[in-house]
């Protein structure tokens, strides 16, 4: 079995305010207060978000300044009822910290001590209609994401029915040829060559190809080929869950290979337990078949159907009625008699 | 050609698991292996095959293998038989 503990992990260190802001423009309904652009030094560093209720209160000790801070309702009405030199002393003694950027939910205006120390300290400054806990969770999922855990895996994805094969095995096994195959019957390709992987909290993998790659594919002997100019939108995806790990190996007849597929076996990747299924490959062995057989096999486990199971309980039922009955053979006919069946 | 006759000792009788045991340990060897009871015989190195007998404690089995290295591959099987497929 192959082993994915060596595999490099890639983290995001940090992203730009301005970034920020260009995705979650649209996405959360934010709008920039700032007259001027975003300052490009402004970072974000870290995937939570804070409320600095405390913070303005005047306890700053454990003051979480570089997260994004955002100021809900509580922390608006807090500045609000501050005469004029208090809220300046506050939001002076805020802004003394180097914060990535403020957003204020729930449309709140801002106060003009608010606006004019954000400018001058070019901490930029946002509003979103939504309300806070709703928009935290947004923020959450999205910076979540952002400074995830990622992995670049050398593979072939393909959604077949549904379900994330993420094939692996060594250079020139036939993985591409396995994707090109299934795309050519009716299955989406996500990722070819390289995937990247990504851990999207603690039990989901989620796979998507390379900005440069993506639609890409390399077929020995023929070169790079589109996947979407060729087969259409219908055979690629953007990115899927990855469900099952397909390894494929030259078939070593020393080697015993799963026959009941009663155990399942796992495999972790990235601390994420994922199915494995080791495939020895032969010539004249229809992989393309036996992957969506995966795939299926898998979706009937899902919903609660282990044929591997099923059979061993049809087995011991069979070996304790051969006791009960004193028979002297399991073999049967699956149907005793049929009358008058020719056909 | 070697014939030899075996019984089954574990209680729970020759199950899924000793039948994955039994195709994987002949899958070893190049020698065919058939097992039959009653005058039905199956392919040792079917899987299907060796759980369709579903033999039970006490059920005989005679089990012939026949190639080049079938020697090896009676002293092991009958061994994995004679220990109850180590559920004793």
């Amino acid at each position: 079995m192959r082993n994915f503990s060596d595999i490099k992990e890639i983290k995001k260190e940090s992203i730009t305010v301005e970034f920020f802001y260009e995705e979650c423009r649209d996405r959360f309904k934010l709008s920039k207060l700032s007259p001027s652009p975003i300052n490009p030094e402004k970072l974000i560093v870290d995937k939570d978000i804070h409320r600095p209720g405390l913070a303005l209160a005047g306890y700053v000790d454990l003051f979480t300044y570089n997260r994004v801070q955002v100021f809900g309702n509580t922390e608006m009405k807090y500045l609000n009822q501050l005469p004029h030199e208090k809220r300046v002393e506050t939001l002076t003694r805020f802004f003394s910290f180097n914060v990535p950027c403020v957003i204020i939910t729930n449309d709140n205006s801002p106060q003009e001590e608010l606006a004019y120390l954000a400018e001058k300290t070019s901490t930029p400054l946002f509003i979103t209609p939504y309300p806070t806990t709703r928009f935290a969770y947004f923020i959450t999922d999205f910076l979540d994401d952002q400074f995830a855990i990622q992995a670049a895996i050398h593979g072939s994805f393909i959604d077949v029915y549904g379900v994330g094969l993420l094939f692996a095995g060594k250079s020139g096994i036939g993985k591409s040829e396995i994707a090109l195959d299934l795309v050519e019957r009716g299955h989406r390709l996500v990722a070819d060559d390289i995937v990247m992987v990504l851990k999207k909290g603690e039990s989901v993998l989620m796979g998507a190809g390379t900005s440069l790659t993506k639609n890409f594919m390399e077929i020995r002997g023929l070169g790079i080929i589109d996947v979407r100019s060729i087969f259409g939108i219908r055979a690629i995806r953007y990115q899927k869950r990855v469900e099952v790990i397909v390894e494929l190996e030259d078939w070593d007849k020393n080697k015993a290979y799963e026959r009941t597929g009663l155990d399942s076996r796992n495999i972790s990747l990235l601390g994420i337990d994922i199915e494995h299924v080791t495939l020895p490959i032969f010539p004249g062995k229809n992989i393309t078949v036996i992957a969506e057989v995966i795939a299926l096999n898998y979706l009937c486990k899902h919903y609660g159907y282990n044929a591997a199971m099923k059979f061993q309980q049809n087995l011991d039922a069979k070996i304790k009625s051969n006791i009960a009955q004193k028979k002297t053979n399991g073999l049967d006919r699956s149907i005793e008699y049929f009358e008058h069946d020719f056909e | 050609m070697i014939e030899k006759e075996v019984e089954i000792i574990n209680n729970a009788g020759m199950h899924t698991r000793p039948a994955s045991s039994i195709v994987k340990i002949a899958a070893k060897y190049k020698a065919d292996f058939f097992i039959s009871r009653d005058n039905f015989e199956v392919n040792g190195k079917s899987i299907i095959g060796v759980m369709t007998l579903a033999a039970e404690k006490g059920s005989k089995l005679m089990l012939k293998f026949e190639g080049e290295d079938e020697a090896q591959l009676a002293e092991e099987m009958v061994d994995f038989f004679a220990k109850g497929f180590g559920e004793l």
